[in-house]
């Protein structure tokens, strides 16, 4: 197995310095409003690590190119899933509006289920600002 | 027909040599992968149509989650991923004391990661942040919010789904740190860690996916 | 040498643990064989206890709510434990390798535990069986599945266990498929069987992991009331069902593909013509593989489904036809001025030529939105999925039972009484079956264990017919078994039909424990009848 390619360490150090790079990146991205592009750069970014994840850690840039069209092939049927699931999901209501989206009320159990503070405990509703600093002394 | 005395130990005998078993083996660990990211697939499916169906909802909830932890596993994560990629490179570069260190260092890297996530989950019960009909959170910033719950089941079995997997491979790395330790692998034959190494990465792919989809966005 | 040739893999290594812990390919698939005919048979025991019920119009023989316990058994039963693993876990495997000239599967191991993960499975199974059984038809539809207070959780996690081997035996597969082959076969000399298993395999890889999330997602949403399926949480039941089919719809590909490659291989034997069209049938196979992905909602028209998506999804499914129609159109062209002998074997080909193309058919007919809406969860789909799965799947298993007996056990059964009982198959398939067609289009539901007066008749005829069919089958699988019994071996070098496949020409009938006694030089393509003259021989 020796005439195998090894890659030089230097690549997997740069490999792993640009994932770190990126995974600041993108969080320090995340705390900047740009509406619904945030999604659109933190998938934009996350796909760039997993490909670099992919093609140096996993070696696909080297192997067999069977390997990378297994890969690739996973990435594809999981897109038809999800683009032909949306194409019902994201159309309903074409004929009767009322079914756009699940039915939109809240499941029944939330009914009964108090109002909590910050840590989950119940708090009644007229004193609730007293009773949650109480309960943060503990 | 049968193998003559010469050909390597570890060779089985249904193939004809050394590179053939390494690649095939290689192609079923590829075709593996496939298996897993389409698993993990019906979970982003589910995400996805949810998300689209609850927009506040999601972006109320995932709020709730704790940026910072999930970070600092994103980042043990990619160092383990190093580690076990360092590994396979000692290895194939003779060098099994390193190779062996590595390994090591990846399985605490895993644990890692596993003891942040238990710290998550465990606050995540005690606030009532919990999958389903378990979901009692009822705190100002998300009263006003419609069926967090479904973001929570998501966020639960996509991320413990992962976890098992993190455990699985902890398993594995396991047995690798003993079969290496033994001298069973060597730069003549080291399949297993490559292919245990490829499911590694695999799992930190995953959760380059999952860190942004649940923390930030 | 001599000592050589008398041994074959079914009697060496002796003993039971030989047999449980073997890695030989050939062991496994026959393992495999007789755990699905099991099945198989307790399917159908469920079939006829059902059509007795549907014999006269009220409840004489079943309730209701066992009636509904019974469908959903033969339902699951059938397709997960005998038809999704019969053909590429039974034929597949103890054909493969010796088709790629190789020695075994690429990880014998894991075809090994790809068995006992079946296994396991299907004690899951039977344990739903005996605490009660399960009454949600084999969809699992919610929000049903979700409320029965029937076994759904055992019945699921036998499914989701089941498709882990399922997804061993494809990646198996695939991999044995592309290493193991022996130096200059090429893909375009790989006998078409061994396409029909690659394509097979591509789809057991890609949607079974699906159905595995889908069914833990299903037992989360009883367990715990995860919401995402159930309605009444925010959830949506329709989810559900494209979870569902993004599997289902594929693995009726999962069930039919290995099926187009029995055929392939049967056709141009029997016929002794070199088989028309290898390229057209070798891709088609694939085509229909990727095209199965993109046309699940048709079983969903009638659930609420955008229209939009509707639109998209009929116009694909009617795709489908066209791959479907190129294979049967070179199977026929196979057959012309060829020297068709009517051999068992080539019987079941010729009735499956006939069943699946109504089959088929009737499927484009369903994949017509307009048409469906009036047509879903009437008899015209139960008709029309035994067209396809009994009428395609079992007959093609069953021509290739007869196909490959005398080579994997070295016997030969009685070649009358298979006719006799192909044409029984024949002859009940289409009573049983053809009826539910016209009942189905007069608007007789399915599922339902009474119905009105004016379809008794029709039912009544069905339900006769299903008797014929049934000891039809029994009959053709003891005449085989009969076969077995003491000296009534076959000379280890026949060839009765004359196959040009590897199997046929470079190995003894039963093979070898390691397959070949010296690995294969490969002399001509699987079909050159045109080239060279592979005579039939048989001897006792
Ligand atoms: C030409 C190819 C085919 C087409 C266009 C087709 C189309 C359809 C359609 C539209 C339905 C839904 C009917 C309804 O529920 O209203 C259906 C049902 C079904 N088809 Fe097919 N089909 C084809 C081939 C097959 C094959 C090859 C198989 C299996 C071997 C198969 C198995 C089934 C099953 C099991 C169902 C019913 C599932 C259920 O609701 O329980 N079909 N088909
Ligand atoms: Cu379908």
């Amino acid at each position: 197995m020796s005439e195998h390619h090894i890659t030089p360490l230097k690549t997997y150090l740069a490999v792993a310095g640009t994932l770190f790079f990126l995974t600041v990146v993108t969080v320090w991205v995340s705390y900047f409003d740009f509406g619904s592009f945030n999604i659109v750069i933190a998938m934009g970014v996350a796909t760039l690590k997993a490909s670099i994840v992919a093609l140096f850690f996993m070696h696909l840039l080297w192997d067999d190119k069977k390997n990378l069209t297994m890969f690739v092939m996973s990435l594809m049927f999981l897109g038809i899933f999800i683009t032909v699931t949306l194409l019902d999901t994201g159309f309903r209501g074409g004929v009767n509006s009322e079914v756009e989206s699940p039915i939109n009320n809240r499941a029944a159990f939330y009914d009964s289920l108090p109002l909590t503070d910050t840590h989950g405990h119940p708090v009644d509703e007229h004193s609730a600002d007293h009773h949650g600093e109480g309960e943060d002394h503990h | 027909m049968s193998h003559d005395n010469s050909s390597p130990k570890f060779l089985q005998h249904h193939f004809h040599d050394v590179e053939q078993q390494y690649e095939t083996a290689k192609l079923g660990m590829w075709a593996f992968i496939l298996t897993e990211v389409l698993t993990f697939g019906g979970l982003f499916v589910a995400y996805v149509v949810y998300r689209s169906w609850y927009p506040e909802m999601f972006v109320g909830a995932n709020l709730l989650l704790d940026v910072n932890k999930g970070l600092l596993n994103t980042i043990v994560l990619i160092t383990s991923s190093l580690t076990m990629v360092l590994a396979v490179w000692a290895i194939q570069k003779k060098n099994q004391k390193l190779s062996l260190f590595m390994l090591i260092a990846t399985f605490l890297f895993a644990f890692m990661f596993l003891g942040i996530k238990y710290l998550e989950y465990s606050h995540k019960f005690e606030v009532g942040q919990l999958p389903g009909e378990y979901y009692s959170y009822m705190g100002p910033e998300i009263a006003h919010l419609n069926n967090p719950h479904i973001f929570f089941s998501i966020y639960f079995i996509m991320t413990g789904l992962h976890g098992l997997h993190v455990a699985i491979g902890m398993g594995l790395i396991a047995w690798l740190i003993y079969a290496t330790a033994k001298g069973n692998l060597n730069s003549e034959y080291y399949t297993p860690m490559e292919m245990i190494g490829i499911f590694w990465h695999l799992v930190d792919l995953i959760w380059i996916y999952l860190f942004p989809l649940f923390y930030l966005i | 040498m001599a000592e050589n040739q008398k041994q074959n893999y079914l009697t060496h290594p002796k003993g039971i643990m030989s047999w449980l812990l073997t890695l030989d390919h050939k062991r496994i698939g026959l393992m495999y064989l007789f755990g699905g005919i099991a099945f198989f048979f307790l399917g159908g025991v469920l079939a006829l206890g059902m059509r007795l019920e549907l014999a006269a119009p009220g409840n004489d023989f079943v309730s209701n709510d066992t009636y509904n316990n019974m469908y959903t058994l033969h339902g699951a039963i059938m397709i997960f434990l005998f038809i999704i693993p019969a053909i590429p876990g039974a034929l597949g495997n103890i054909l493969l390798p010796l088709m790629l000239g190789a020695k075994d599967v690429a990880f014998p191991r894991l075809n090994l535990a790809s068995f006992y993960i079946y296994t396991v499975g299907a004690l899951f199974v039977m344990y739903t069986i005996i605490s009660g059984g399960v009454d949600t038809g084999w969809t699992f539809y919610t929000p049903y599945s979700t409320t029965s207070t029937s076994n759904v959780i055992p019945m699921t996690m036998g499914i989701f266990v089941i498709g882990f081997s399922s997804i061993l035996t494809g990646l198996n597969f695939i991999a044995t498929i592309h290493k193991m082959r022996i130096p200059g076969l090429t893909w375009y000399k790989l006998p078409l069987f061994v396409w029909a298993l690659y394509g097979t395999s591509l789809v057991q890889i890609t949607a079974t992991p699906v159905i595995a999330i889908t069914m833990v997602l299903l037992i989360l949403e009883r367990l715990l009331g995860i919401g995402i399926f159930d309605p009444a949480l925010g959830g949506d039941p329709v989810l559900y069902q494209h979870f569902f089919w993004f599997y289902s719809h594929p693995a009726v590909y999962i069930m039919i593909l290995p099926a187009f490659g029995i055929i392939s291989e049967i056709i141009p034997v029997h016929s002794r013509k070199k088989v028309w069209g290898y390229k057209f049938i070798a891709f088609s196979t694939l085509s229909i593989a990727f095209i199965g992905f993109l046309v699940w909602g048709h079983h969903m028209f009638t659930s609420g489904q955008s229209v939009f998506s509707q639109i998209v999804f009929s116009f694909i499914t009617y795709f489908v036809g066209i791959p479907t129609g190129v294979k049967i159109f070179s199977w026929m062209l196979t057959m012309y001025k060829g020297q068709v002998s009517f051999t068992p074997p080539m019987l079941y080909a010729l009735s499956f030529l006939f069943l699946f193309t109504i089959g088929g058919l009737t499927g484009i007919f369903l994949g017509a939105v307009a048409l469906d809406i009036h047509l879903h969860d009437t008899y015209f789909v139960v008709a029309h999925f035994h067209y396809v799965m009994q009428g395609g799947t079992i007959i093609a298993f069953l021509g290739g039972l007869h196909h490959w007996w005398p080579k994997s056990m070295g016997t030969m059964y009685n070649q009358t009484v298979a006719n006799i009982c192909c044409l029984g198959v024949f002859l009940g398939f289409n009573g049983t079956f053809f009826p539910q067609f016209l009942l189905g289009l007069r608007g007789m539901p399915r599922r339902y264990a009474t119905y009105d007066q004016q379809y008794a008749e029709l039912h009544n005829y069905s339900s006769f017919w299903s008797g014929i069919l049934g000891l039809s089958i029994f009959i053709s699988i003891m005449n085989l078994l009969w076969s077995l019994r003491k000296n009534n071996k076959l000379d280890p070098g026949t060839n009765p039909w004359g196959g040009m496949t590897l199997e046929w020409t470079h190995t003894t009938s039963p093979p070898h424990p390691h397959n070949f006694e010296e690995e294969p030089v490969l002399e001509h393509g699987p079909y050159d009848y045109d080239k060279v003259i592979v005579e039939p021989t048989f001897k006792k």
